[in-house]
């Protein structure tokens, strides 16, 4: 799965890692820390996915997931959240559009494998 | 000399004659020489046809058995004989029909040298105050009816030795002591050894000081059981204002208890959530770098076994905070149920299987279902009440490591609610425990999170519910659910 990835998280170890796990499946990674620096990167850059983080600091990740959507409406987006499930924030996410989430409560290979789906199911809807 | 006699003769007769009560002067044979105007009135006669006659027509009308003039005729013969004073009771019927409920006053008067003169009688009419009497002993008697009826309040006194002088109806029924078994009993029978020790004495002095004192404490019933109680201690005083006793109500505040603790529950569980909440992200990160790294080290090959050995261990202890975190996180994040119209039965058949998927020693516990058939549907969510059926099924297994038996009962509360009653004979949780089971991170067990239980509360209270237990060490414990019907 070569896809070109936008990995968005105020925690440095937390984007290192994503980064790292994702390159091992060889995809090709870039970094933001904000979700003010995520929008100036999209405008300028195309990417497959974008994994964003619920909580952020500046604008959060609900309001980044909505000016992405607004600046490329098929651009996947997967949302990351530490606080496990939480049935009010991911309604929201999916409102605005997003294409799953992953928390990082989940064991390593879980959050990878629904990764790979998201990121499959969602590529499989944009081409239809 | 003479006429100064004569005088004060004349102002004796006026002042016999004007004294509100009935006055007779009889000779030694019984015969009436004076009597006043009262008694004229009375009789509805003259003195002239009066006097010179037997008293004993005159002074009592009786009864068919000639019983009570009788008596009258015997306690004046008696003055008569032996020269003394005597009272009598008896009823006399005036002119008027009316009857008149007299206390004669008979006194013997003497001469100087001794000798009876004669028996002077002086009668007051005491219709009223016997009436008055009366009818404050029915208000006595109605009060003590009243008082006697009170079963939501026990009511007992003690005298200054602290012996039981009373025992109401509604002490009786709260405290499961008959009447006649407690009385002039000491008062300490009522409390914990402790209590009457040293709380007794305090709570007396504070009503000798004060007057009255109003404490929560606990009584102990007969059967040894203690139970909260409102207790209101007043001075007893008798009519002269002396303390004689003491006074107890006591109000049983069980109930109101179990609502304060549920309260006090719900929202340190509601505080904790919270806590818990910020506490389990802020873990989820690091966690998440922590075990993530691992798993890209052990992933690598070539690794040296050792290295790799010791890399396991902190992964597995990683995943075990992990996991606990996720608990916490479900507590906290309790979901609203999603209620749907179902049946308790069904739902608690549904989750009996599942017993065989956790590690139980299931092959020495009987299960005793008592199912109610009758039970409206409940709202309820199914997943989430099969979660805290499990939890509990579980439990109970747990404690009764040595076998036993799981009881199920369903039944219908009070038209309202469906009860459910888990009960196993396990070895129970001890009294000072038996408050915090539901705190989330208290578990008495080896490898317990202490989080199954806040789980099960918060999604029966969450149904609009309520669950609380019951337990007794060595004998076993019960857990008491209901949640309303649809």
């Amino acid at each position: 799965m070569p896809y070109k990835v936008l990995v968005v998280d105020d925690e440095a170890p937390v984007r290192d890692l994503f980064s790292d796990l994702l390159k091992k499946e060889r995809c090709t990674v870039k970094c933001a820390s904000s979700g003010e620096e995520s929008l100036d990167i999209i405008k300028e850059e195309d990417f497959d996915i974008v994994l964003l983080d619920i909580k952020l600091g500046g604008i959060s990740g609900l309001e980044a997931l909505k000016k992405i959507k607004d600046i490329k409406p098929n651009l996947i987006v997967i949302m990351i959240t530490g606080f496990g499930y939480d049935e009010s924030l991911i309604a929201k996410s999916k409102e605005y559009g997003c294409s799953g989430y992953i928390g990082k409560n989940m064991p390593i290979s879980q959050i990878m494998s629904n990764f790979k789906l998201f990121a499959k199911t969602a590529q499989e809807g944009t081409k239809k | 000399m003479n006429s100064y006699t004569e005088k004060t003769e004349k102002s004796l007769y006026r002042i016999i004659d004007n004294a509100n009560a009935l006055i007779l002067y009889l000779d030694v044979k019984g015969n009436i020489i004076i009597c006043n105007k009262k008694i004229e009135e009375v009789i509805g006669k003259l003195k002239e046809d009066i006097i010179g006659r037997y008293w004993l027509g005159f002074l009592s009308r009786d009864d068919n058995t000639g019983m009570k003039q009788q008596m009258f005729k015997a306690v004046i013969d008696d003055s008569i004989k032996y020269k003394r004073s005597n009272n009598f009771e008896g009823i006399m019927v005036d002119v008027n029909n009316n009857e008149q409920l007299i206390s004669w006053n008979i006194s013997p008067i003497l001469s100087e040298d001794r000798e009876l003169e004669g028996i002077l009688l002086i009668g007051n009419d005491i219709t009223e105050l016997k009436e008055r009497e009366a009818s404050l002993k029915k208000i006595d008697e109605t009060l003590k009816h009243i008082l006697s009826s009170i079963r939501e309040y026990a009511l007992y006194v003690i005298n200054l030795d602290g012996n039981i002088t009373y025992f109401g109806m509604g002490a009786e029924v709260m405290l499961g002591w008959q009447k006649n078994e407690i009385i002039f009993k000491h008062i300490s029978i009522l409390h914990a050894e402790e209590d009457a020790r040293s709380n007794l004495p305090f709570i007396l002095e504070q009503v000798r000081q004060v007057g009255q004192y109003e404490v929560e404490t606990q009584l102990v019933n007969k059967d040894r059981q203690s139970f909260p109680v409102m207790l209101t201690v007043n001075k007893f005083l008798d009519p002269q204002g002396e303390l004689t006793g003491y006074i107890f109500i006591a109000k049983d505040i069980t109930e109101r208890k179990k609502l304060e603790y549920r309260i006090f529950q719900s929202e340190k569980l509601a505080a904790i959530g919270q806590l818990a909440a910020t506490m389990a992200h802020e873990i989820n990160n690091p966690l998440f770098v922590i075990s993530g790294r691992l798993e890209m080290i052990l992933e690598q090959e070539g690794l040296d076994d050792k290295l790799k050995e010791e890399l396991t261990v902190i992964n597995t202890q990683a995943d075990r905070i992990r996991k606990l975190v996720d608990r916490l996180l479900k507590f906290a994040r309790h979901a609203p149920p999603k209620l749907e119209a179902i049946s308790i039965n069904e739902a608690i058949e549904s989750v009996l299987p599942l017993l065989s998927y956790h590690k139980l020693p299931v092959s020495n516990i009987d299960i005793e279902k008592d199912l109610s058939d009758n039970l409206p549907l409940i709202k309820g969510d199914l997943n989430q009440l099969q979660e805290v059926f499990v939890n509990l099924f579980i439990n109970a297994y747990q404690s009764m490591s040595e076998g036993g038996k799981l009881s199920i009962k369903t039944s219908n509360f009070m038209g309202r609610f469906a009860e459910i009653r888990i009960g196993d004979t396990g070895r129970g949780i001890a009294p000072q425990n038996l408050k915090n089971v539901f705190m989330p991170f208290f578990s008495t067990k080896k490898d317990g999170t202490g989080l199954g239980l806040p789980i099960c509360f918060n999604i029966i209270k969450s149904h609009g519910g309520s669950i609380d237990v019951e337990s007794q060490v060595d004998k076993g414990t019960t857990f008491i659910i209901r949640l309303p019907f649809r």
